[in-house]
């Protein structure tokens, strides 16, 4: 593959916060051209979530809402005015993809649902990615990831085990799950339009999505009437299992022995040769007093040596990487992962390339997220043919604007 | 005519683990005619097989098959250890010369290359490498694996997306591509702002924080069971509204400077509301109030709602031993979905496989 996969391929997003934006992120990765349309006074509030004192303009200094919208270029059009949504249905007439996270209702309530963008082009592709999908009792339901992953069923089997109390997921972790389905949901779509000329509506329940992630405790369920087990760091099918705390502050590095074979190892390297043999199940029985001596052993072990110790000998290990130490490990330091991208209001950072490593069409970060309004008068000048004057107009009339109206806390 | 999005496409799935099956399961949903390659000793639990492999097509194949089964692929999915196709005289890059139309995605938990690349890893590696784990669990606690298998989840996802990606590419390129798929990778890029947080400001990483990141985006104990709220600012007003304690209208709840100053005080309020109310009370009020609560549900009462019901939600599949079992369907609505409806068993279609992909009889 020569060219990225979506070259040519233009999308209007309409999406906010994570889970949504996480998508165009990635179609923006795959080459595609990506438009994110906010209103002058309706914009995306992760711009401001993370509160920046004293910094001029913050809605165009932030690194969060930079990771989320790289790639893309900011319209602002207001599709609560008339005449933005005229403007927004010219877009649609040469884009390939709308997608949008609002709630349920509100394209509809716009006057901007499937039908309507259908009558501005036939063939559009529209994905809607309500928390829990376009219809149905519970699709008035407010959801945020955390939600999400309650309302899931993954929560339920997430925790210690011996105080039965559930778990979240440490981020929004319904968000980037959604967003990871809805940008393969527009490569489908793109294949049945190549296959058949047709476009599509999908309609993604993130709830849905995140549900297919426990598929075998559904199996558990339906079949046997099984109880959720919380298993903490546990895997029944292997033992031991678990995370052991290190030297330095909040350090931990996770070990698996999965064969007999791994156990021996492991218990040579931890001083418990007299233990070497014991079987699986023997294990499994024991699994608190292994605990107790792997405990013992990575207490005293800096984590990174321990990791490639246990790992030269063929023990599964791996550190419990922190949101600061991950940018320093030196695995993905050599796969050139974290890369810095020059930003004109911020010093530049590491940042996460693509996690879909094309090796010969090799996408690249290629620009830091744009500014608020910063592509508005170029794209709708080129693309629509709006006068000058016109744009001005619009400007006064706050349809476009190229800072937001009301910019407070998120 | 064939009506499935990817109906005449031909998946191979090579390896055996939940990563390549689980992004194979969507492709074999989605219509593509997915021939797994069985491993020697099978990996997966019991119920992992019944859910992620069926629908599939099963065979044993020798190294010589292997590599015409994947010549006479649209897409391959493997997840060996990096240079084992290349040890079979199959390696993505030779594969590809001799079919410049595949595609092929490799998901392991490092990668193809660098220093971890050959690393053993199983799912609680993966995820404690991705970033995730430290983020997870109880402050006072050791850090907390999330529960199913989710490293592997993130990289079947990111696989199958590549995968439908580079076919669309395919089709209008001619040309096929290699993809790799680090789990360690998936995982690293989605720490929310953590992640962006601890590259920036250089202050140290953030770490874990229980089920209580603030007052208004926990999860609490209700009257029979668990339940959560996360709201932002614009749903506070929503929020305290629901619960309707006069109290809360104080500018020490209200406004958003002091409010973190009082999350202890709002934390005991919200325990106690919480504490009153029933799951099914709590998310009555999530569309009145257009606030985001939400209760913890498990995978049984998610099979006795009728809302999923009502969406066609669920598959069932037929078990070998004539059992059915209910699972999550399609991962999202807008194409025909053919639900995966019967486990085969080991190896049970390798003759017609070779017939069919081969031109092979007997």
């Amino acid at each position: 593959m020569k060219r990225l996969p979506l070259a040519g391929v233009r999308v209007l997003d309409l999406t906010m916060m994570w889970a949504g934006p996480y998508a165009t992120r990635l179609l923006a990765e795959m080459g595609a051209e990506v438009l994110k349309i906010e209103s002058p006074s309706a914009w995306d509030n992760i711009r401001t979530l993370i509160p920046l004192e004293g910094i001029p303009e913050p809605w165009n200094a932030s690194w969060y809402f930079n990771d989320y919208n790289r790639d893309k270029k900011s319209v602002t059009l207001d599709l609560a005015q008339a005449r933005g949504r005229e403007l927004f249905l010219g877009l649609v007439r040469q884009s390939d993809v709308v997608i949008e996270n609002y709630r349920a209702s509100v394209m509809d309530n716009l006057g901007l649902g499937y039908e309507a963008l259908r009558a501005a082009r036939a063939d559009i592709i529209m994905i809607s990615m309500a928390g829990f999908g376009k219809f149905g009792a519970e699709r008035d339901h407010v959801g945020f990831g955390p939600i999400i992953e309650q309302m899931s069923g993954l929560a339920s089997l997430t925790g210690y085990g011996d105080d039965g109390v559930p778990y979240k997921t440490g981020v929004s972790y319904g968000d980037p799950v959604a967003g990871k389905a809805a940008a393969s949901a527009v490569a489908m779509a793109l294949i049945k339009r190549q296959k058949t000329g047709l476009g599509v509506h999908v309609d993604l329940g993130q709830r849905e999505t995140m549900s297919t992630l426990i598929g075998e405790a559904f199996v558990a369920a339906s079949l046997r009437g099984e109880q959720v087990a919380q298993h903490g760091n546990r895997d029944p099918r292997f033992a031991p299992q678990g995370v052991y705390r290190c030297l330095g502050s909040e350090q931990w590095l996770a070990i698996s022995a999965r064969t007999d074979a791994e156990w021996q190892a492991l218990a040579v390297v931890i001083g418990a040769d007299s233990l070497a043999g014991l079987s699986f199940h023997e294990r499994r029985a024991r699994h608190d007093e292994l605990d107790g001596l792997l405990a013992a052993w990575s207490a005293e072990q800096d984590p990174q040596d321990a990791m490639e110790r246990l790992q030269r000998v063929g023990v599964p290990a791996g550190r419990v990487l922190d949101s600061e130490k991950i940018h320093d490990d030196p695995h993905l330091a050599a796969r050139g992962y974290w890369v810095e991208l020059a930003h004109p209001r911020m010093h530049a950072w590491k940042q996460p390339t693509t996690t879909w490593r094309f090796f010969e069409a090799n996408p690249q970060l290629r620009r830091h997220a744009p500014l608020f309004g910063e592509h508005t008068r170029e794209v709708l000048s080129s693309l629509l043919g709006v006068s000058e004057a016109e744009l001005d107009t619009l400007q006064a009339q706050a349809v476009i604007g190229d800072a937001p109206l009301n910019a407070g806390p998120g | 005519m064939d009506e499935s999005l990817l109906g005449g496409v031909r998946v191979l799935e090579v390896g055996g683990g939940f990563a390549a099956a689980f992004a194979a399961r969507w492709l074999s949903g989605f219509g593509a005619d997915v021939v797994r390659a069985d491993p020697l000793v099978e990996s997966l639990t019991a119920d992992e097989q019944v859910y992620l492999l069926a629908g599939k097509r099963r065979m044993l194949a020798n190294q010589r098959e292997l590599r015409a089964l994947a010549l006479a692929a649209d897409i391959v999915i493997e997840d060996q250890k990096p240079g084992t196709l290349g040890e079979w005289g199959m390696s993505p890059l030779a594969l590809r010369a001799e079919k410049p139309s595949l595609v092929v995605v490799s998901v392991t938990p490092f990668g193809q290359s660098g220093p971890y690349a050959t690393y053993a890893a199983d799912n609680i590696i993966a995820f404690a490498m991705g970033g995730l784990m430290s983020l997870t669990g109880h402050p006072a606690r050791e850090p907390l694996m999330t529960g199913g298998s989710q490293a592997y989840c993130l990289g079947a996802m990111n696989a199958f997306g590549a995968a439908v990606t580079a076919l669309y590419g395919a089709m209008i390129q001619g040309e096929g591509d290699w993809i790799d798929i680090s789990l360690q990778e998936a995982a690293a890029g989605m720490l929310e702002l953590y992640g962006p947080g601890g590259a920036y400001n250089g202050l140290g990483p953030h770490l874990r924080s229980g089920n209580h990141v603030r007052a208004v985006w926990a999860i609490y104990p209700c009257a029979d069971g668990f339940a959560g709220v996360c709201a932002l600012e614009r749903q506070i007003p929503g929020l305290f509204a629901a619960i309707g304690d006069p109290e809360l209208q104080d500018p020490r709840f209200r406004d958003p400077l002091q409010r973190p100053l009082n999350d202890d005080e709002l934390q005991a309020k919200l325990y106690a509301w919480f504490g009153d109310h029933t799951k099914d009370e709590i998310l009555a009020l999530s569309p009145k109030f257009k606030v985001p609560f939400g209760a913890v549900l498990t995978p049984g009462d998610l099979l006795e709602s009728p809302s999923l019901a009502e969406r066609g939600y669920f598959d069932e599949v037929l078990l070998p031993d004539g059992r059915v079992a209910t699972v999550p369907g399609r991962p999202f609505l807008g194409f025909p979905w053919t639900p995966p409806s019967i486990l085969h068993e080991t190896a049970a279609d390798s003759a017609a496989v070779r017939a069919e992909w081969l031109g092979l009889q007997g």
